[in-house]
């Protein structure tokens, strides 16, 4: 059994440095820092992780719990990275995406405030796996946020930013199932607790592999030079449109 | 928080990777397509004048065929009707879908864009949409004429309930006119 841990987790770090190499080689390190970070965090983390378990079980728990939130903090940077560059040429639809990723943020912090205090410090002095889990259903909706608002405003991610995002998300999908099989049913779920992430891991490792093996340029759009003077101009012939439209169906309600 | 929102959480995250996995590459062209196309809307591929809407939901030709008094051609009238109204809801419909389609294509690359503005633009075309959604689901249960019907019904049982109490829409219009209050 530890063998398949140890063999499991050395296919992962094979993986994550096969990946920072290819980055290295295709220049992808300065198009994705933070992604590339993380991976380096969790490639040096592993290594550590596995020397800890072979030599000092002892401590491996707490090594186990303050990397794992040290890559949930690096790994929310890469929502961050996502939003940045998916929407750097369009300057309108990262307006809207910072509004509406605020008001999410804020009904969850409104929701967080309505449990009562005691109740806060029993909810963070919960066991860390609830409190990991909550964590990771707060990075699900910013990134279902964000995906929404990208498919609503049809934003171009080329293959490479496609697969971060669908990897990550892969990821983050993944964890909430396994925390939450976790919590609710710890005794069955024990036996396969120690491979299931890492197994769940390798398969984004796969994901990220085939998209990042080649350097793929962002699709790019040109946009239409009168746009920007003409934004008011754009929202009222829309509304104007509304109005025709709504008189049509007033017609057909009167007929 | 909820187990079920987790859960939730997970299942919607895992149907957008499935969403996104399919996505086909090409239609990352799409949006340049649109932008071409812009001038399309409200041309040759518009819909036709209200009139044409006043004239398929009009319970005149009904009126028409029920003189023929064939229940045959009745039947026949109240299926083609059908299809064409809803034909021509489930047409203003995609042409609103176009129109917003159109309006958010060109002003994600805005650098002013108004964060209020486009809520309210997106809350009207939900509006709309769900009026869409509406006539459809009534032409689908009662007929083109549902709304005709429906109106005419409200306005004869009114008319009805005014007959049947006097005393009381008297009183009520004293009431009404600040006047006594019957007790």
């Amino acid at each position: 059994m530890v063998m398949l841990s140890v063999m499991i987790w050395s296919v992962g770090v094979f993986l994550e440095i096969l990946l920072l190499v290819r980055g290295f080689q295709e220049k992808l390190f300065g198009q994705f820092p933070v992604f590339y970070l993380y991976l380096l965090f969790v490639m040096v983390n592993d290594v550590v992780s596995m020397c800890v378990y072979r030599w000092a079980s002892n401590y491996y728990f707490q090594v186990y719990w303050v990397t794992q939130f040290l890559s949930l903090a690096i790994g929310s940077g890469i929502i961050f990275e996502i939003y940045r560059v998916a929407l750097r040429s369009f300057p309108g639809a990262a307006r809207m995406t910072r509004c509406v990723l605020l008001i999410v943020f804020g009904a969850i912090f409104a929701n967080a405030l309505t449990i009562p205090w005691d109740g806060v410090f029993r909810w963070l002095a919960a066991a860390t796996i609830t409190l990991e889990r909550n964590l990771r259903i707060v990075q699900a909706l910013a990134i279902l946020t964000l995906a929404l608002l990208f498919s609503w405003y049809a934003i171009p991610f080329g293959k490479n930013l496609k697969g971060i995002l669908f990897g990550y998300s892969l990821f983050v999908g993944l964890s909430i199932v396994q925390f939450t099989l976790w919590r609710y049913s710890r005794e069955q779920i024990k036996p396969f607790w120690s491979y299931a992430q890492p197994v769940c891991y390798l398969l984004v490792m796969g994901v990220w592999i085939r998209a990042l093996w080649f350097a793929v340029p962002l699709p790019k759009i040109n946009p239409d030079p009168q746009i920007e003077s003409d934004y008011e101009l754009l929202i009222a012939t829309t509304r104007d449109q509304f109005r025709k439209t709504l008189a049509r169906l007033g017609w057909a309600a009167r007929a | 928080m909820m187990p079920g929102l987790a859960f939730v959480a997970a299942a919607a995250l895992l149907v957008f990777l499935l969403l996104l996995s399919a996505r086909d590459e090409n239609g990352d062209d799409l949006p340049a397509t649109s932008m071409r196309n812009r001038n399309r809307l409200g041309a040759a591929d518009a819909l036709r004048p209200a009139e044409l809407a006043f004239r398929i939901f009009s319970p005149k030709d009904r009126e028409f065929i029920r003189l023929t008094r064939s229940t045959r051609l009745e039947r026949l009238y109240r299926e083609e009707r059908r299809r064409v109204a809803l034909h021509w809801v489930r047409r203003t419909s995609r042409e609103l879908s176009t129109i917003m389609r159109h309006h958010r294509l060109n002003s994600r690359h805005s650098q002013n864009v108004n964060v209020a503005a486009e809520a309210k633009l997106f809350g009207q075309y939900m509006e709309l949409r769900f009026l869409c959604a509406g006539l459809v689901f009534l032409i689908r249960l009662f007929g083109p004429h549902a709304l005709a019907d429906l109106a005419s019904y409200a306005g004869e049982l009114y008319e009805r309930l005014g007959r049947s109490m006097p005393d009381a829409t008297a009183t009520n219009h004293v009431a009404a006119s600040g006047g006594v209050v019957a007790r």
